[in-house]
């Protein structure tokens, strides 16, 4: 069992999985009802005051409403969007070509980029081979190189999942190899001695050891991927998220940019609470997070 | 001690520089940003001679825009004093409030801007585009254009694969075999002409039946109050070069290909796709008209606007009286004025 003092007190659920070993049921119920709340209570305030501010803003005018649209017509591009379409596609169809590029693209690294960083980890020769190359394009900004994709894989989708694979690949391999050397050599050690061999140590050390480091890796993943999905949706879209907020620029519609990118916060805020669900699944000894 | 010296010093230099900077805006602004259009026409040859330096006195920072839209983008921002806009783009400015005004005419589009399709592919009109693959730059005059001939020909747009790509973009997808046609213009245009392309389509033909396409030389207004005197010499510089353009061609054909460095067989046969027109001419009734008549273009952005309404671009149709009032020829009425 892991140290419990580091636990993150606005972490709620990890709150609940600690009560819940040393105190009794009707307790947990309190404690879900009486703590959490405070900060969420918090949260909601500060969305409440930030979208009053804005209603305020665009109905005194204090900006123009080609810079900030007001909350009401916002919710009105969207409720359009998603009833008649945006250029052909609702706003959910939009959504899910997206989200389809970027399942692909991320789904495509995490069964590359994982076990390669993990190779790397355990073995110092792999890791001469392929970590110049990965610390080379890692730093490099994606839309120096889309056009290339675009040049080497056409205008399809090949070439924007591409452009997604590449970013998602680095977060990912890099902690995998990093995860390995994380990994404590007394346990390695311990295993040795009880007789495990190489493939053993490796499946049952090695690998639950990195599970929590991969995680954050994935979590990272997640992130960039997502950021460069508006420079992916750049080149010869017709459909997409990123391209919508793309297009409506090019139209003024600063109402439809605003639905893209509050749809586009929305989704990645759930993409990493997904992500974070399945660490806990995966790692529940690590609970705390 | 130093120290204290430098920040005195810095401080100092600091307060001249401002001082200076105050005491210049007062007529004339320190730098004047104009953005032009990637294509050719008589602003070429106005930027390429230096002439705006000259009449107007203040240095100017000259930004090369690939689409009206982003020209747009950039006068919201307040980023640029000058712009150029074709037809739709300015429909959707204006729909939208954009704080400027079209005070010059840079040029009609002809067939400099054509809808290009694979020879190989035996397209012949759009009805042929059905299930092809269409490249055009959205928000354009061409996406205008192409959007408008579907219509005419009854061809449901949906039935077309119809992508965003700017005209470099849609070159090189046309090399790859990724696309089969492409509504664009030069110098682009001529490169996919010569890699297996065949004319279907050109704007001059779209003008004709009755969809005129052109570009706008657009003052940010906020400016144009402030320094009426340097608009006034911005659109006569502007006339000059037109004047240039129709009076010498030839030599016109020379600075351009200079410009974009291009070669100059090239640069002849864009110039002959694109129609300048003449200031005293600009004040008729086809194109601005004066200040107590506008002319036909206010009629050509209210139905641009219309249809872009229909295509969901814009929201809806703004009165007819603030296209009227975007189009501003007093400045070029002054500029005649002053030449007679």
């Amino acid at each position: 069992m892991m140290d419990m003092s580091n636990t993150e007190p606005l972490h709620s659920s990890a709150t609940i999985v600690k009560v819940d070993q040393d105190t009794s049921r009707s307790a947990r119920v309190i404690i879900r009802l009486a703590r959490p709340s405070t900060e969420r209570l918090i949260t909601a305030a500060t969305l409440l005051i930030i979208l009053g501010l804005w209603y305020l803003a665009t109905h005194y005018q204090w900006v123009p409403g080609l810079f900030v649209p007001s909350p009401l017509s916002v919710w009105r591009a969207l409720v359009e969007m998603q009833q008649t379409g945006y250029q052909g596609h609702t706003l959910f169809e939009h959504l899910a070509s997206s989200m389809y590029r970027i399942v692909t693209g991320l789904g495509m690294a995490l069964v590359t980029a994982v076990p390669l960083g993990l190779l790397m980890g355990v073995n110092s020769k792999i890791r001469a081979i392929f970590d110049p190359l990965i610390e080379f394009y890692r730093p490099l900004p994606p839309l120096a190189y889309y056009t290339l994709l675009v040049l080497w894989l056409g205008i399809d989708n090949t070439s924007k999942i591409m452009l997604l694979f590449l970013a998602a690949f680095p977060p990912l391999c890099v902690s995998a190899a990093q995860a390995v050397k994380g990994v404590d050599p007394v346990l390695i050690r311990a295993a040795r001695t009880l007789g495990a061999n190489a493939i053993q140590v490796f499946l049952y050390i090695v690998l639950p050891g990195s599970l929590p480091e991969l995680f954050t890796g994935l979590r990272i993943a997640v992130g960039v991927t997502f950021s460069v999905l508006v420079a992916a949706e750049m080149v010869a879209a017709s459909s997409g998220i990123g391209w919508i907020v793309l297009d409506a620029g090019k139209f003024l519609r600063s109402d439809v940019i605003f639905v893209g990118i509050i749809v586009m916060g929305l989704t990645g805020l759930l993409l990493d609470k997904l992500v974070r669900k399945l660490e806990q699944l995966a790692t529940p000894w690590r609970s705390c997070g | 001690m130093k120290q204290c010296k430098l920040w005195f010093g810095g401080a100092f230099g600091l307060g001249l520089i401002i001082l200076a900077n105050l005491a210049l805006a007062e007529d004339k602004p320190a730098l004047i940003t104009i953005g032009y259009l990637n294509l050719v026409n008589a602003q070429l040859i106005s930027k390429h001679m230096g002439w705006h330096e000259k009449a107007l006195g203040v240095p100017i920072k000259w930004v090369k825009f690939d689409s009206g839209g982003a020209v747009n983008t950039a006068i919201a921002g307040g980023s640029i004093d000058f712009g150029g806009v074709g037809n739709p783009p300015s429909a959707v400015g204006v729909s939208k409030g954009l704080p400027y005004e079209g005070i010059f005419v840079l040029n009609m589009l002809g067939a400099v801007e054509s809808l290009v399709a694979r020879t190989d592919k035996n397209i012949k009109s759009v009805k042929d585009l059905v299930g092809k693959k269409v490249a055009v730059p959205f928000g354009s005059t061409t996406h205008y254009l192409l959007m408008a001939e579907l219509k005419k020909e009854a061809v449901d747009p949906r039935s077309v694969t119809i992508i965003d790509m700017g005209p470099v973009d849609a070159l090189a997808a046309w090399l790859r075999n990724d696309i089969d046609a492409a509504y664009i213009w030069e110098p682009s245009l001529d490169k996919i002409v010569k890699s297996g392309g065949t004319i279907i389509l050109t704007s001059a033909q779209m003008a004709k039946a009755g969809y005129p396409t052109w570009d706008v030389a657009v003052v940010r207004k906020d400016f144009a109050k402030k320094y009426p005197t340097l608009v006034n010499k911005f659109v006569k510089t502007e006339a000059k070069a037109v004047e240039f353009w129709l009076k010498d061609p030839q030599q016109s054909a020379e600075i351009i290909a200079e410009e974009l460095a291009l070669p100059k067989e090239d640069i002849t046969r864009m110039i002959t796709g694109t129609t300048m027109v003449a200031a005293k001419q600009q004040l008729g009734p086809t194109y601005l008209g004066t200040s107590n008549k506008k002319g036909g273009f206010v009629d050509t952005l209210y139905s641009t606007a219309q249809f872009l309404a229909e295509q969901k671009r814009i929201p809806a149709v703004p009165d007819k009286a603030l296209y009227d009032a975007f189009i501003n020829p007093a400045y070029l009425e002054a500029a005649v004025m002053q030449k007679q």
